[in-house]
């Protein structure tokens, strides 16, 4: 069958049309994807020479980017983060604070000092988090404790169950 | 006898109809042995074609699937070929994030094209390059009935098949490339012998691919998993809405 394998002469659609005008394939012959192409061509024509467009490329920036530069010059090191964790991760917390904090100065306050108060919440918000978990340690084997002296004071002994 | 069954050795073959080769040279073949082969009527094709979206691939996906399929991250900046800017939302950080709304438009416009081309019963190859995807394509290929590529590209498949394969051989109508470049970041050569043989192509590129090539594009990531598998379900149940529409019109 006739074919055209210049591939950098138009597109297959203008090929394969030239082809049946010259008569060198017949319309029944003519592709499957021919009619398709018809009903529904493509966005751009896929021409090997179409030109690159003269574009931009666009930076991407959100408003909460200040606050996570501030956030991580001043602290270089922060420990790694999970992706797959659901829970929010340090960087995000710092920035809900520092959102709050400047909330509630009312735009009164500079960079500096929502910082040191937001940083500080966070410190408070860890350290009540580490004192629940150790009272819970401590109540728990002070529990243990009582309970121990409580079965001295009974006087049974297992050891003497099974003298006999 | 005819010797249309010398399809691509090196796929698989599993779509229990048989094609014909649809060229006019009159092959020398036993009355007994002919093959009648059903054809929808043409009225009916054209009817088909007249909607938009005959095969109602508009649902298949969500924006927010390929969002969660990681479809929207491109290569870094330094590697884009500024061919993919029209489609690429912005830089992130010096990596590039897809339009994911573009992307949604061509990807509904190439999976129509991939319905309608398997309602007219036409041989879909998918190919890519790649040793981490390389299964799970074919899988999805084979579950489709159609064929599938994914390893070396021998030169001269599609240019020198005749040779290669010792036989007329009926080349793939439609090449959907799940990935078009090679290993060594070079374009597949698939892509440059599609178009010289004709043959439409559906291609994903990613932002550091050419696209001029390929027929109908589709930009996107191409190196995650999930998007290959997206990608592919996505394809494969457009095939399969194009193949059940076609047995349906058949029985008419």
């Amino acid at each position: 069958m006739a074919g055209s394998r210049l591939e950098k002469v138009g597109t297959i659609f203008t090929r394969a049309t030239g082809l049946m005008q010259a008569k060198a394939v017949t319309w029944e012959d003519r592709p499957v994807w021919y009619d398709v192409y018809a009903a529904f061509p493509p966005k751009e024509e896929p021409r090997f020479d179409r030109p690159a467009p003269d574009m931009k490329i666009k930076q991407i920036f959100y408003e909460d980017d200040k606050i996570r530069a501030i956030f991580h010059r001043n602290n270089k090191q922060i420990g790694t983060g999970n992706l797959l964790s659901s829970h929010p991760s340090l960087t995000q917390r710092f920035i809900e604070t520092y959102k709050k904090v400047s909330q509630q100065y009312k735009g009164e306050a500079d960079e500096k000092q929502i910082y040191v108060e937001a940083i500080d919440v966070l410190n408070r918000e860890r350290s009540n988090r580490e004192e629940a978990v150790a009272t819970e340690e401590v109540s728990l084997s002070l529990a243990f404790k009582k309970a121990q002296s409580k079965q001295e004071k009974t006087g049974l002994s297992i050891k003497d169950i099974f003298k006999d | 006898m005819l010797k249309i069954k010398n399809i691509l050795t090196l796929t698989e073959k599993c779509a229990p109809t048989i094609r014909l080769l649809s060229s006019a040279v009159p092959q020398p073949s036993e009355s007994t042995t002919q093959i009648e082969t059903a054809q929808i009527p043409s009225d009916l094709q054209q009817e088909v074609l007249k909607h938009p979206d005959y095969f109602q691939v508009h649902n298949l996906f969500t924006v927010k699937d390929l969002f969660d399929a990681r479809i929207h991250y491109g290569h870094k900046e330094g590697s884009l070929d500024p061919k993919m800017l029209p489609y690429i939302y912005g830089s992130r950080l010096g990596h590039t994030i897809f339009d994911l709304d573009k992307t949604a438009e061509y990807l509904r416009r190439a999976l129509n094209v991939a319905a309608h081309i398997a309602y007219r019963d036409g041989v879909i190859l998918f190919l890519l390059r790649g040793a981490q995807n390389s299964h799970l394509v074919e899988r999805y290929a084979k579950e489709c009935g159609e064929f599938a590529h994914t390893r070396f590209w021998r030169g001269g498949i599609f240019t020198n098949s005749e040779k290669q394969f010792g036989a007329v051989t009926r080349l793939p109508d439609l090449c959907i490339f799940v990935n078009t470049l090679n290993t060594v970041l070079t374009q597949h050569t698939a892509v440059r012998d599609a178009a010289k043989m004709g043959i439409a192509t559906i291609g994903i590129v990613d932002s550091n691919c050419n696209p001029n090539l390929l027929t109908y594009l589709v930009p996107g990531n191409d190196d995650s998993p999930v998007a290959v598998e997206m990608y592919c379900k996505l394809f494969k149940e457009a095939i399969l809405r194009g193949k059940a529409k076609r047995k349906e019109h058949l029985e008419i």
